[in-house]
């Protein structure tokens, strides 16, 4: 098992547009592995294949404290959306950043899973929010897409002069 | 994706664990952490913290049902936590499953990652199990005060003590008071309007304005240079009382942060000469902030008014404000951490403090002037006790009953001497004002 680079906005190949999975085998199973590990330590409750830079459909979840739920959905599409919610969002893509976005209360989604297998899921509250999210990157969006061109470009230039601090320390 | 807000409610946790296990006070605690989060973040903290000790003995409650046996000592930060979980499922409007997950983050942030289980399951069990409908256990966590300080409402006020321990755990309005040399109250009112902040007069206090919402003071116009300061309406009625005589030579013997000692000078204007006396050489410092922020000065001194050797020219003063160190009591809506750090046992202490001070500044006061005695306790040992003992020892000593203006009749509650604003009357804090002449001989 390894833990993987998360991508950072504003990164460019965050903005890929994911393929399909064609099949499910025991070399994506240890990539889902290495996913779940990343987002474990990242903490986060969701990632992205996307983030990790592979540019398949596909992503994991676990929105509990104890890592007792986690979610595998490779090739998802919303069925159904109904209702409005709006919370705080961040991005392991966009570390120290949380802004409002409004999602679907509650979605129906289909996917395959670890095993392949096709599947049907209704989720609601924390997970709705989170797969609508991860969904997006698959899509190469981000939730900064959904805030105000000043505040996203003000979020792009201070996560850039950031990183460059973290290199010259590196550097240094 | 990531968890938003854990970062705030850690050190939401690690603020109220510094009032209730260090007894810090809220103001010290919140100015030592904030500094942790960003901007954004800190009128959430702030509403966490103040909110979590507004309810403290009601959340201590659950929290004692919730936990099968308390936490170890090293880990009282998770009990604050817990808390602070608490009070968002119960009492804000943040949405359940953003309170939950981003409290259960908090806790890893607070490098305790085998207690964020715990956090999970409690306040699953609080949602679960509909805690928040069972009644409270006890009248401290019925009302959210300690048990002693009920009491003491309750003996002093016996129909009104549940108003008072309701209003206290309410939230404050924010008072402005408009320097009268520059603007009147209404122009200075009709200014906001035009920046859409709107906000309303109180009649009796000239100067005062209650705003709708709190506001940051740099949203008020002419703030930093001094058209306006922001002071409860109650601690705006002594100075116009005192100065009502025409006093000229005026002592404002307990002057720090120098709220009033800043509303003296702005009526008062350059007829009166004005000593500002306080003991806490840090907090004189802000005496002489707020003065250069109106463009007034006074003559002040670092001292303790009741040793006069120390500090007095020999001058008597024809008006004296003794704005006396105090519980508090009043402004438990403003500062809800007085409720823990007080104790039963200070009442006492405080009371023969203010004494000392009104029998030490007595002799300054010259035959025919006034000392207007003042506190923001709603709690009578410190307040008409005081002046009766007083009144009883000072043959020279007659209360001045009359009231600067009849307007404040309805805001005011007559005691055996003096006079009570209750907290919540009118939005106004909790205060205390009596004024005493000297009789000429
Ligand atoms: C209620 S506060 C005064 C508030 C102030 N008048 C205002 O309006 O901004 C009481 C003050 O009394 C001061 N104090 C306490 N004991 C004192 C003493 N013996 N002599 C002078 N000042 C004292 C405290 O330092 C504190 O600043």
């Amino acid at each position: 098992m390894a833990k993987l680079k998360i991508l950072e906005f504003p990164d460019p190949r965050l903005r890929t547009k994911a393929t399909p999975v064609e099949v499910v085998d025991d070399n994506l199973r240890a990539f889902i592995g290495d996913m779940f590990e990343t987002m474990y330590a990242a903490p986060g409750i969701g990632l992205a294949a996307t983030q990790v830079d592979l540019h398949k459909r596909l992503l994991i979840t676990d929105v509990t404290a104890d890592k007792s739920e986690p979610h595998v959905l490779i090739n998802p599409e919303i069925l159904e959306r109904d209702g409005v919610t709006i919370s705080d969002e961040g991005c392991l893509s966009v570390p120290g950043y949380y802004e409002e976005v409004e999602r679907a209360e509650h979605i129906r989604v289909r996917f395959i899973d670890r095993q392949g297998e096709a599947q049907e899921m209704e989720a609601e509250g924390l997970l709705a929010i989170c797969i609508q999210h991860e969904m997006d990157h698959l899509d190469g969006k981000l939730f900064v897409d959904y805030l105000s061109e000043a505040k996203r470009q003000r979020i792009r230039k201070k996560l850039l002069k950031e990183r460059r601090h973290q290199s010259a320390a590196v550097v240094l | 994706m990531a968890v938003a807000g854990a970062k705030v409610r850690a050190v939401a946790a690690e603020v109220l664990d510094a009032v209730i296990s260090n007894g810090e006070s809220l103001d010290t605690a919140i100015a030592s952490h904030e500094v942790r989060i960003s901007p954004d973040d800190r009128s959430l903290l702030r509403m966490l913290c103040y909110g979590a000790l507004r309810r403290h003995w009601t959340l201590q409650g659950w929290v004692a049902q919730l936990l099968e046996r308390p936490l170890q000592r090293k880990d009282r930060v998770i009990n604050a936590l817990l808390r602070i979980g608490l009070y968002q499922l119960n009492d804000t409007r943040i949405p359940d499953h953003a309170a939950v997950s981003q409290t259960v983050e908090a806790a890893r942030l607070l490098r305790r990652p085998k207690l964020a289980g715990l956090i999970n399951a409690c306040l699953r069990r609080f949602q679960r199990d509909n805690l928040a409908d069972i009644s409270p256990a006890t009248e401290e966590a019925r009302w959210n005060h300690p048990q002693w300080l009920i009491e003491m409402f309750r003996r002093d006020w016996p129909d009104d003590w549940e108003a008072i321990l309701c209003a206290n755990n309410e939230r404050a309005p924010m008072w402005l008071r408009v320097n009268s040399s520059r603007h009147d109250a209404v122009s200075y009112r009709a200014q906001l309007g035009d920046l859409a902040i709107p906000a309303e007069t109180l009649a009796g206090v000239p100067d005062a304005l209650r705003l709708a919402e709190p506001r940051g003071v740099d949203e008020l116009p002419g703030f930093a240079e001094g058209d306006v300061s922001v002071q409860d309406a109650a601690a705006q009625i002594g100075a116009r009382w005192l100065l009502g005589s025409k006093a000229t030579r005026v002592l404002d013997a307990c002057a720090a942060p120098g709220g009033k000692t800043g509303h003296l000078l702005e009526v008062g204007g350059e007829e009166i000469a004005l000593t500002a006396v306080d003991s806490d050489a840090s907090r004189v410092e802000s005496i002489r902030g707020n003065l250069a922020r109106i463009g007034r000065s006074a003559t002040i001194i670092v001292a303790d008014a009741s040793k006069q050797s120390e500090w007095w020219d020999g001058q008597a003063f024809d008006g004296i404000l003794l704005d006396a160190p105090c519980s508090a009591t009043g402004v438990i809506r403003r500062h809800p951490d007085i409720k823990l750090l007080r104790r039963a046992s200070d009442i006492e202490r405080l009371s023969d403090l203010q004494s000392g001070l009104l029998e030490a500044l007595w002799p300054l006061l010259l035959p025919g002037g006034r000392l207007l005695y003042a506190t923001c306790s709603t709690l009578s040992a410190e307040n008409e006790a005081v002046l009766g003992r007083f009144l009883a020892s000072h043959d020279d000593a007659v209360e001045d009953d009359v009231l600067p203006n009849n307007n404040i009749r309805d805001l005011m509650r007559r005691r055996a001497c003096g006079y009570q604003i209750l907290p919540g009357t009118a939005g106004l804090d909790g205060f205390y004002y009596a004024c005493l002449e000297k009789k000429v001989s």
